[in-house]
């Protein structure tokens, strides 16, 4: 309360500096926009909380655009977008980069802020998650339980990977957790499989159950709704899942074994809360937010805990700190 | 609405050119009425979400750019329909026909090197066969064994969209990226017409189609061949039409501008091929045949209404707290009531075999 308090005596005199020195209209409110066609997905909901939750402390003036689906669109919206005098842009998707740059290109002065990924305009701000480092403790975990046999997870010397489209982005969570199953479990291995759509949990369920069928124990995803097929697959075959972006430990209770957060919601609110007050405000450049940040996170799920032995835990717990440290790096290899 | 005749062009008394535009403001006061209660509901000052609609599809030189951008593939995709139309046909297949014009007009401009102008031209010729090509199984299907073409066509379009998906993640996929194909090459762009603007001479093209079927259905004897057996098959047969041929030549044409559209979209547009880029553009097209009641002509200003209410709520969402969903139903409802006041009037004296009155 407090520090709400605190805060919004800053945002006060902020004004009031600015007011009085003419820099800002009177317009004292920061005005943001988010833009996607994912806000009521997975990831998506977890950004448009951490917008709610500044606009309900940091009182932002704050507008959602859904892109739908339509190429078409795209580049009218964000030349709408440009033109709104925003502060703050937020966009996530890669369908929109090519509309983005276009737009960026011709504003220069406008704050795009683009999620989860790092593009070649240099007057744009990226948000880049370090999914690989989480990937990689999610590789470590299974790893270690599937090498030395912890039932009911381990089942076999092979683990499964179910990818959405085959896109950059995809690709760091499977090489890092690759990694992670190389480093520290030498004798397992990972199938992977992409199932070339975001969209489709029925062909994520089929996948899941092919690589099930195959002796297969537990299997990571990284595929948006598609990979929810690939959780309700593991809760059929009694095999485990390990869900992504959001805590999905209760899509599928008893056969979740963890989740890889990545916590858009923290990032968001630490940008805009940094913008706001003007300890840091946005300027173009990358903001890396991982592991040692708390933006990126291995959540094992609560329900199958006591399942996993002490000495695997402290493991983790570890490697953990180890990527913290740096002493641990995780690589991508593109 | 008592005038049996009214829905035949050629019997046209002059009072009922008075009574379409009439009952065309009547159903547009009604549905912004409705529109405007659905607004007070969520909340929002209809006036002002009205207002922000009109200047996002009209405010500005840009923004009516942008609404004759998004009718251009409505138009195009109409036209399409409209040919199967006036011959008593139904394609619904105009969404995949457009998709298998899009990728291979594409194909055409990143796969090969040609000089400029006739780059552009062989891909666009690429679209409209492979659109033909799309529906020549359900037209032949339906030629010989009567197979119902409404349901073949709607099939054909899961098809086109799958098998594009495919063709561009697992084959032309561009290396690294998004599920696009490499982009096409500067010399199979189409022209731009405005500075800033992606409007290119596809709209000209959907317009030149659009007039040319019109000619083509009053003017000429082939085109009066398709209009009669559009209006009674068997009486056109007996009249010495070759009902089976004219089936099989009128899908195709219908498909192959169909592939125009996506070509269109392609080379003029996007210049490349993206995955699943257009999503229904081609029932679009459909739906603005059926309201222009199958004349080309009327498909243009209907394309041109679509294409203005989506340019103006894609600023809505911008400048509105209304959600998408919201905006969403807004222009759907105001077609929604347009359509219900077309469909009224056409309504009575409905006779003998027609599958479909003009």
């Amino acid at each position: 309360m407090t520090a709400r308090k605190l805060l919004s005596g800053l945002i006060a005199t902020a004004g009031t500096l600015a007011l009085s020195t003419g820099l800002v209209a009177a317009e004292d409110e920061v005005r943001v926009a988010a833009i996607s066609g994912y806000f009521s997905q997975g990831f998506g909901i977890s950004i448009m909380q951490g917008l709610e939750q500044a606009q309900a402390d940091l009182g932002i003036d704050l507008t959602i655009v859904d892109t739908g689906n339509r190429a078409l669109d795209y580049e009218e919206q964000f030349n709408n977008l440009a033109q709104g005098s925003y502060d703050l842009i937020f966009v996530m998707g890669w369908e929109l980069v090519d509309a983005l740059s276009k737009t960026a290109e011709a504003n220069p002065d406008t704050r795009f802020i683009f999620i989860d990924g790092v593009l070649e305009g240099d007057t744009m701000t990226y948000i880049d998650f370090l999914e690989e480092e989480g990937s990689y403790m999610v590789g470590a975990l299974a790893g270690l339980l599937a090498q030395e046999g912890v039932a009911p997870f381990a089942n076999g010397p092979e683990l499964g990977f179910v990818g959405g489209r085959d896109i950059p982005v995809i690709r760091n969570f499977l090489m890092g957790m690759q990694q992670g199953v190389a480093d520290n479990a030498p004798d397992v291995r990972v199938v992977d499989v992409f199932a070339g759509t975001f969209d489709d949990p029925a062909k994520g369920s089929e996948l899941a159950m092919a690589l099930f069928g195959q002796g297969i124990g537990t299997i990571y995803q990284a595929a948006g709704p598609t990979g929810e097929g690939v959780l309700q697959a593991a809760a059929a075959a009694g095999a485990f899942a390990v869900g992504v972006d959001i805590d999905q430990c209760p899509s599928a209770p008893g056969a979740m074994l963890g989740s890889m957060l990545k916590r858009a919601d923290i990032a968001v609110y630490d940008v805009i809360e940094g913008h706001v007050t003007g300890t840091a405000p946005v300027v173009p450049g990358t903001v890396q937010v991982g592991v040692a940040s708390g933006g990126v996170e291995l959540k094992i799920c609560e329900d199958i805990l006591d399942q996993i032995p002490q000495d695997i835990l402290d493991q983790v717990e570890a490697i953990r700190e180890g990527i913290v440290s740096g002493e641990i790096a995780v690589a991508l290899n593109d | 609405m008592t005038d049996a005749t009214a829905a035949v062009p050629a019997a046209r008394k002059v009072p009922a050119w008075a009574e379409g535009p009439i009952s065309v403001v009547f159903a547009l006061v009604v549905s912004i009425l409705g529109g405007a209660l659905i607004i007070l509901m969520v909340g929002e000052n209809p006036v002002n979400v009205f207002g922000t609609l009109l200047r996002g599809a009209f405010g500005t030189p840009e923004r009516v750019a942008g609404s004759l951008l998004q009718a251009t593939p409505i138009i195009t995709c109409g036209v399409a329909a409209c040919i199967a139309l006036r011959a008593g046909l139904f394609n619904i297949g105009v969404e995949g026909q457009l998709y298998v014009g899009a990728f291979a007009a594409a194909w055409i401009g990143f796969g090969f090197q040609l000089p400029p102008v006739l780059h552009a031209v062989v891909g666009l010729a690429a679209g409209m066969v492979a659109g033909a090509l799309w529906i020549s199984i359900p037209a032949i299907m339906r030629a010989r064994y009567n197979a119902n073409e409404v349901v073949s066509t709607i099939l054909m379009n899961y098809v086109a969209v799958l098998l594009t998906s495919y063709l561009t993640i697992v084959v032309f996929k561009r290396p690294g990226g998004w599920s696009e194909t490499e982009p096409v090459a500067a010399t199979a762009h189409l022209m731009r017409l405005i500075d800033g603007s992606r409007v290119n001479i596809g709209l000209l093209i959907g317009l030149v189609a659009a007039v040319g079927l019109h000619l083509f259905l009053t003017r000429s004897s082939a085109g009066y061949s398709v209009s009669a057996m559009g209006s009674n098959p068997k009486f056109a047969e007996y009249g010495g039409v070759r009902v089976k041929r004219n089936i099989v030549l009128v899908l195709l044409a219908s498909g192959a501008v169909g592939g125009l559209a996506g070509g269109v979209e392609t080379l003029g547009v996007h210049h490349r091929f993206m995955e699943g880029f257009a999503p229904g553009f081609g029932f679009d097209g459909v739906i603005a045949a059926l309201l222009a009641n199958g004349h080309p002509l009327g498909v243009v200003v209907v394309a041109l209404f679509f294409g203005a209410l989506r340019a103006g709520s894609l600023l809505m969402e911008v400048e509105t707290s209304a959600r998408r969903e919201i905006i969403t139903v807004i222009p759907a409802f105001l077609i929604l009531c347009v359509s219900a006041q077309f469909l009224f009037r056409r309504r009575g004296g409905v006779s003998g075999e027609r599958r479909w009155r003009f």
